[in-house]
């Protein structure tokens, strides 16, 4: 799947995210010429190596964009906000046109959408161009405003490529064309490494180039032409000593050997400071299901050593658990990554939000770095845009309110995340009127989720609004208030093993907070065993395991209620639940859990240990059996489920209303 | 009819496409529950085993209500009896379990099946497929390919993706 193609899809959805973080960044800071210069390069590299792929549509629009950010870079235009706005939506037409997939013609009304956004950006950079006219005196020249080298250097580039490269649809004459457009060109073809015409393959190139490059462009222009031409061996040396006063990049020393930079691997954008390595996601997941295999493979073993009395053969064992549990952490740091990467999105929502809401508002965000496993990074962008709309649609109020209310007229959206345990702690704060206790009871009265007479504690009425359909908004709006999307939260958070907590001050704000696992494919349970079947409890979820006092086994009147530490807490007997025979053992045990905000204590049989396994999910035939979260294999070789308790309560609930 | 044979053989190509479908024969894999047999597709069944330790799946639909541990998969036992709306009946020391490939929701996985007896593997000529007499039986009638007679027995042949689909209620 490794394509060329495939290669530069990638690329280019990285590139069209740097450009977004970049158009925002100059959005608050208009006067810079760093960012300026980095949206011209991400769009000159879409250009260039999007019609070398087949993206025509999308070169031919980069064109007109990258032009654009030229006439900036000059100093011929000026960043304004409608600038902004306009390039945002050119980016994200850049993205539809990339999805359309190469050699593919866009349709009439994508095209109708993109000549709209070119003959705004026309009209924007023609207004302004007049304005190099009042720096009189001074040259139009492109040194104005450019960071890059004014005197042409001479680079000697060397260049041979990957044998296969032609096959792969590699074009050289492409890469010659391009350079040629930075300066003047003078190429040499070497052919001394073609073989005898019995062994040559026509299909491979045997070729080799000698270039000398006159260029007043800066190395990072040089090596972004190069940058599809993975495997190539590509070295770019500076021919000239650079004259005194001019020399602009430090590293630029003549003297100095290291100015030659040999890239091979991965790409040749040279990223000195991490050695990294693009790497198929599903490799990822094969490595993760071969160590959970591996996980499994050697809890057997251990228990199948238990049986002998061999001192040599326990030491190889423990050996061997040292290594899988070494190999366990190593892989699975491999599949962290930072949260920034779906933080990132976030102030364009939050743009595009308060601009359409009228609700000034700004974003700020903590713990970017805090790493999640890949695959709950991927889910977890859908609901945190669902939470932020909300905490902007229904949390915070409109401006004449907050202003009465002595708050300052923009609001403030924290998204933050920690590491907290086995646990990543993600949160979404706001500092609007917060939730309405009374509307949530009335409107879960008025949908019979509740008794009108019921007592529920505050958190479990918060948690009332992850319920499908469940909006107490008077106006729907075009963003949320149709009840859809808070039970969607919830969905996903569930489906990734978390759990939400709310909290709300009247007129302060709201914070939600997701509790998910590190990682989704390995968990650390305790081990029950229920009427001789065998359970695991996630750890995340267990506060404390106590006995069952036996006069609570024996009391026949229907009350379920424990005393724990002048603390009651309310129990389900698990063999009920389950419809199993009702055990008669004295000293059962309860584990005590948290379950969507409350203590329940889960009454078992025995409490066996902890142990740490590997969730397998369970066939279509029992995905309706919510309670349970997967199944594990122990290491004797026997199944055990794993439950999960939020849904087991959540049932249990709705039993016990029901009956 | 013969005019229609006709234009096919001098399409050439789907000659060879037809002749063989006449005398095709597949390869069935017999067993036996509560007293009736039962063929179903060779390459269907993936592996027979003995009786496994199976695993209870709480408050699960009867149709599936255990799981087995195949060399390091979880596959869950489908109950055939309450597929065909035959009484349960207890295990027998020649029981064993039938390993079957199947597609839902287009991915393939496995189930597992107990059966009284397993006796043999025969190759039935397709076109002797009898369809199954309406009233002849008393078990949902999807589930059902056909009928094959063998020594004068009759061999009532499943339709696999019939009977393994998900409950649908």
């Amino acid at each position: 799947m490794s394509s060329p193609k495939s290669t530069f899809i990638q690329e280019a959805n990285d590139l069209l995210q740097m450009l977004e973080e970049v158009l925002l960044e100059l959005e608050t800071a208009p006067e810079s010429p760093g960012q300026i210069d980095a949206a011209f390069r991400a769009l000159h590299t879409l250009k260039g190596s999007g019609g070398m792929f087949g993206f025509g549509e999308l070169a031919a629009f980069s064109h007109h964009f990258e032009d654009a950010f030229d006439q900036l870079r000059e100093g011929r235009a000026t960043v304004s906000p409608e600038l902004i706005a306009v390039s945002l939506d050119s980016r994200d037409h850049l993205a539809a046109l990339l999805a359309l997939g190469p050699d593919e013609e866009a349709d009439e009304d994508t095209r109708i959408i993109g000549d709209a956004l070119l003959a705004r950006l026309r009209k924007l950079m023609d207004t302004p161009a007049d304005v190099s006219d009042t720096f009189a005196g001074q040259p139009p020249a492109p040194d104005a405003a450019s960071a890059e080298p004014v005197v042409p250097r001479r680079w000697s580039i060397s260049f041979s490529a990957e044998p296969s490269a032609l096959k792969n649809g590699f074009r050289p004459e492409l890469l010659w064309d391009e350079l040629a457009l930075l300066g003047s060109l003078r190429l040499t073809c070497l052919g001394d490494n073609v073989p005898e015409l019995e062994i040559l393959d026509p299909g491979e190139c045997y070729l080799r180039w000698e270039m000398e490059l006159e260029t007043s462009v800066s190395r990072e222009r040089i090596e972004d032409v190069f940058i599809f031409s993975m495997d190539a061996e590509i070295e770019i040396k500076a021919l000239d000593p650079v004259e005194a006063g001019v020399a602009s990049e430090p590293d630029q020393d003549p003297d100095s050997p290291a100015e030659t930079a040999t890239v091979t691997e991965n790409g040749p954008v040279a990223a000195p400071k991490s050695e990294s390595v693009r790497v198929q996601a599903d490799r990822l997941d094969d490595l993760m299901d071969q160590l959970g295999e591996l996980v499994i493979a050697q809890a057997r073993l251990k228990s199948i050593c238990e049986k002998f009395d061999d001192p040599r053969l326990e030491s190889t064992v423990e050996e061997i658990e040292a290594l899988v549990t070494g190999l366990r952490d190593t892989t699975l740091s491999i599949r962290m990554l930072p949260v920034s990467r779906v933080f990132g999105k976030f102030r364009r929502v939050i743009r595009d939000l308060s601009l359409e809401l009228e609700k000034p508002a700004q974003l700020i965000t903590e713990g970017g770095d805090t790493e999640v496993d890949k695959n709950i990074i991927d889910s977890l962008t859908e609901p945190l845009v669902h939470m932020i709309r909300n905490s902007l649609d229904h949390g915070v109020e409109d401006v004449a309110a907050r202003e009465a209310s002595g708050k300052p007229a923009t609001a403030t959206v924290r998204l933050s995340a920690c590491q907290s345990g086995g646990e990543v702690l993600i949160s979404i704060s706001d500092d609007g009127a917060g939730l309405n206790a009374e509307a949530i009871r009335e409107r879960a009265v008025e949908r019979g989720l509740i008794a009108a007479d019921q007592y529920i504690s505050t958190e479990a009425l918060y948690q009332l609004i992850f319920e499908p359909g469940f909006s107490t908004a008077k106006n729907l709006s075009s963003v949320s208030g149709r009840g859809v999307g808070m039970d969607a939260v919830r969905r996903v958070v569930d489906d990734l093993r978390g759990t939400i907590d709310v909290k709300s001050v009247a007129g302060q704000g709201t914070k939600v907070t997701l509790r998910l696992p590190l990682t989704l494919a390995i968990i650390d349970g305790l081990l029950v065993e229920v009427d001789g079947d065998k359970f695991v409890i996630p750890l995340s979820s267990v506060e404390e395991c106590v006995e069952l006092p036996d006069i609570e086994t024996a009391r026949d009147d229907g009350r379920t209620i424990l005393r724990i530490r002048d603390q009651l807490v309310s129990y389900l007997s698990l063999d009920k639940l389950f419809g199993y025979n009702i055990s008669t053992r004295s000293h059962r045990r309860v584990a005590i859990v948290n379950a969507d905000g409350q203590r329940i204590g889960l009454v078992v049989d025995d409490v066996l240990g902890q142990l740490q396994t590997v969730i397998k999910p369970l066939s279509p035939f029992h995905h309706m059996v919510e309670e349970l979260a997967g199944a594990t294999i122990l290491g004797d070789g026997s199944i055990a489920l794993i439950l999960d308790v939020n849904a087991l309560v959540r049932r249990a609930t709705t039993v016990m209303i029901a009956a | 009819m013969p005019q229609s044979t006709q234009t096919v053989a001098s399409a050439g190509a789907k000659v060879h496409q037809l002749t063989p479908a006449k005398s095709e024969t597949e390869t069935l894999l017999i067993f036996k529950l509560s007293e009736q047999t039962f063929g179903i597709e060779v390459e269907r069944v993936s592996e027979i085993m003995d009786p496994q330790n199976t695993a209870r799946v709480p408050n699960a639909d009867p149709l599936a209500p255990t799981l087995i541990n195949v060399r390091g998969s979880i596959v869950p036992v489908l109950d055939l009896r309450n597929r065909l709306g035959m009484k349960p009946a207890p295990q027998k020391h020649t029981s064993r379990m039938l390993v079957i490939d199947i597609t839902l929701n287009d991915e393939p996985c496995k189930l597992a099946v107990m059966v009284d007896e397993v006796e043999d593997v025969i190759e039935a000529v397709t076109e002797d497929l009898v369809s199954v007499p309406e009233l002849g039986i008393r078990w949902p009638a999807d589930c059902f390919r056909g009928v094959s007679k063998r020594q004068d027995k009759l061999v009532i042949l499943l339709e696999a993706s019939n009977v393994f689909a998900l409950p649908t209620h």
